[in-house]
């Protein structure tokens, strides 16, 4: 059992972005929903269907992902969406100030036409803001995250860090693969811990202590080695070299377009708060 | 093993350690999924914190902080969930705050010690834990009452009992390991 990467090379143009372009969009896009308080569904959609095209230019086989987008779905839709669907809170007061019709009723908890829509705006403006982010491990290179964090002006020690985690990790996986089979020749059943909670989680300890403890001796090893080359004394270069090409400034710029334009439409023009929009209420008259 | 000179200090060993601090959290939180813990709702148990709160006692706050950021981003990635950076974040915040216990210890076998270690490691978790659950107020969209009970709760008990009981192991192991090397 080796930790693989989800990501794989693939000739799209997501993964022919500048990673710092990608981190810079994501957090364009969160900002902007969540800096002014966006929640006009007009909005929401626009921002939604940006996310989605990104998404599918980035040509994720679903095979690899639907396990995520399980989990993505079922927070969504029984955390987010019902809580949203029955409380009507976590968002604009609006949502439970409105006189809204009564649809139905869920025990005695009124189910109004504004807690229905405020939890399809709920479910939609999430999935905008986790889309960006959800590719990020398929399509990005484990390799070029600790160039990406110095470029954008990280530290040299963190994003060192950064780096070394990532190196560090197969050694890790492999270390904890070894220990469990030479704990599985010592009788070890790790497919069935019995007893209570405190019982299973203490014979987790054989696995986790000999992997945490050997890696403690390997860090002495590496700070000499780093110490001997006299690690931190100047700033460092870095192998991978980054640069913005054309499509890059696009995309920065769209995002940084997108951040201004949400905040202008909330705080100049008043656009952007929550309301339910007539077509909407007339479904339900 | 363990250089207590300056907690806030923040070179080469700290560079070291964050990173394996940070692929050990990614490995284990990743690699204990398969492992059949009892949960209730969705009180999940990862025992990789325990590993987290360790390295953030033996090694100072800025590689809890390291190990906790980059390890759950890791541990993310290798699941394929995506990048929360608040997530992220309240995992660095609790490896961090129970880092500033590093000072205090002076034996990692002393139950005194340990129990310092323990209780810090606690209050990580309750201020990552609420940091990452209160910004999702902001990022998702949900009301303070389910940050509290859906998100904060749950995530809390889980990381507090993984941490009472495989954090004094590791403690004491790993005052075995630095009795035995001399540093």
């Amino acid at each position: 059992m080796l930790a693989t990467w989800k990501y794989r090379p693939r000739n799209t143009f997501i993964q022919r972005l500048d990673p710092r372009t990608r981190f810079i969009f994501l957090f364009s896009v969160i900002l902007a929903l969540t800096v002014p308080d966006i929640w006009d569904y007009r909005i929401i959609l626009t921002l939604f269907l940006i996310s989605l095209t990104l998404y599918l230019l980035a040509r994720i086989e679903w095979k690899d992902i639907r396990r995520t987008w399980l989990y993505i779905f079922i927070l969504l839709f029984f955390i987010v969406g019902l809580n949203g669907l029955l409380s009507g809170r976590g968002g604009p007061s609006s949502v439970i100030d409105l006189p809204s019709p009564v649809v139905f009723y869920v025990g005695w908890i009124p189910v109004t036409v504004s807690k229905i829509w405020f939890a399809l705006n709920q479910i939609t403006r999430m999935l905008t803001m986790a889309m960006p982010a959800l590719m990020l491990p398929y399509t990005l290179d484990p390799n070029i995250y600790g160039t990406a964090f110095r470029r954008m002006g990280v530290s040299d020690k963190v994003s060192f860090t950064m780096d070394l985690a990532f190196r560090f990790l197969p050694t890790f996986s492999r270390d904890f693969t070894t220990t469990m089979d030479a704990q599985r020749a010592r009788g070890y059943e790790m497919d069935k811990l019995k007893g209570g909670l405190v019982a299973r989680i203490q014979k987790l300890a054989p696995l986790i202590i000999p992997v945490v403890m050997q890696s403690t001796v390997t860090g002495e090893e590496v700070i000499d080695a780093m110490d001997l080359r006299a690690f931190g004394t100047k700033p460092r270069t870095w192998l991978k070299e980054l640069h913005y090409a054309p499509r890059d400034y696009f995309m920065i710029g769209l995002g940084v377009a997108i951040f201004i334009t949400c905040c202008v439409l909330k705080w100049g023009f008043g656009i952007g708060g929550f309301f339910v929009p007539d077509w909407f209420s007339r479904l339900f008259a | 093993m363990n250089d207590r000179a300056n907690t806030w200090e923040f070179g080469t060993r700290q560079v070291v350690y964050g990173a394996i601090g940070a692929a050990l959290y990614g490995v284990f939180s990743w690699a204990t999924n398969i492992f059949p813990l009892p949960a209730a709702g969705n009180v999940t148990f990862r025992p990789a914190v325990a590993v987290l709160i360790f390295f953030g006692a033996a090694y100072g706050p800025w590689v809890g902080l390291l190990a906790g950021f980059i390890g759950n981003t890791l541990g993310d990635m290798l699941s394929g969930w995506g990048f929360y950076w608040n997530w992220s974040l309240g995992n660095g915040l609790m490896g961090m705050v129970a880092g500033l216990v590093m000072a205090a210890i002076n034996d990692f076998r002393a139950r005194a010690d340990i129990m310092k270690a323990v209780g810090w490691g606690t209050l990580g978790i309750v201020v990552g834990m609420l940091f990452a659950s209160l910004t999702e107020m902001f990022t998702g969209g949900i009301d303070l009452n389910t940050a509290i009970v859906g998100y904060f709760v749950p995530a809390f008990l889980g990381n507090f009992v993984v941490t009472a009981i495989l954090l004094p192991v590791l403690m004491i192991a790993f005052a075995a390991v630095a009795a035995r090397r001399g540093r």
